[in-house]
């Protein structure tokens, strides 16, 4: 999974439900198709509705790593 | 055979902070989800929606608000406003909860509601989705 290159990070941690997924929604607007973005949370709640939201919409999810304290979950923009 | 959600209508009627955040977590959630939202503020939940009310009023009327409060969950204004800005969230104000009260549409957030539009104008735009009253 790390041999993608991160394009973005965003860092989410602190912030509740639905607070990371917005700020994802948000940083991924402004990212060109096929950037490969990093979101840090550590909400639980959030950490698995982002690949939910992911797989709905039509992004790539390319996994998920739990750290100290968070998550980190690796996503594509697809289109 | 199961029916993919496409459309929520949301009727928000209780001026408890708890039932407006989840209307608020609902509504950004649907929109960028795909699913078109329309929310009907009504009763004491316009009150929620005042222009310029502290942050008391604003977390007052559950007994779960006073740590969501503490914890610093997003605030539910800025959820319907992301809701309307990523998605189809739109928002009704009904005319006769803003009457009781003596307010137009002016003394509510700004940005936020699209009209103010009562049940007959809303029950028709809801025709054919799921109704959730909160």
């Amino acid at each position: 999974m790390l041999d993608l290159k991160v394009s973005k990070t965003v860092d989410a941690r602190g912030a509740f439900c639905p607070g990371p997924l917005m700020e994802l929604i948000g940083s991924m607007k402004t990212e060109p198709v096929g950037s490969v973005i990093e979101i840090l949370s550590s909400d639980h709640g959030s950490a698995k509705d982002i690949p939910e939201w992911i797989g709905k919409v039509g992004h790539e999810y390319i996994g998920t790593e739990q750290k100290e304290g968070y998550w980190s979950i690796v996503v594509k923009k697809a289109k | 055979m199961t029916q993919e959600t496409k459309k929520i209508s949301l009727i928000l009627s209780s001026d408890n902070h708890e039932k407006v955040q989840l209307a608020g977590m609902i509504s950004s959630v649907a929109a960028v989800t795909g699913i078109e939202v329309l929310v009907f503020v009504s009763m004491g939940a316009v009150k929620k929606f005042k222009k310029g009310i502290s942050d008391d009023e604003r977390f007052s009327g559950g007994s779960f608000s006073k740590i969501l409060r503490e914890k610093k969950v997003p605030p539910y204004i800025d959820l319907f406003r992301q809701g309307k800005e990523f998605g189809g969230v739109r928002m009704f104000a009904c005319p006769m909860a803003l009457e009781v009260l003596g307010w137009t549409k002016d003394d509510l957030e700004d940005n936020l509601f699209d009209e103010v539009a009562g049940m007959t104008k809303f029950l028709i735009e809801a025709d054919g989705s799921q109704l959730l009253n909160l």
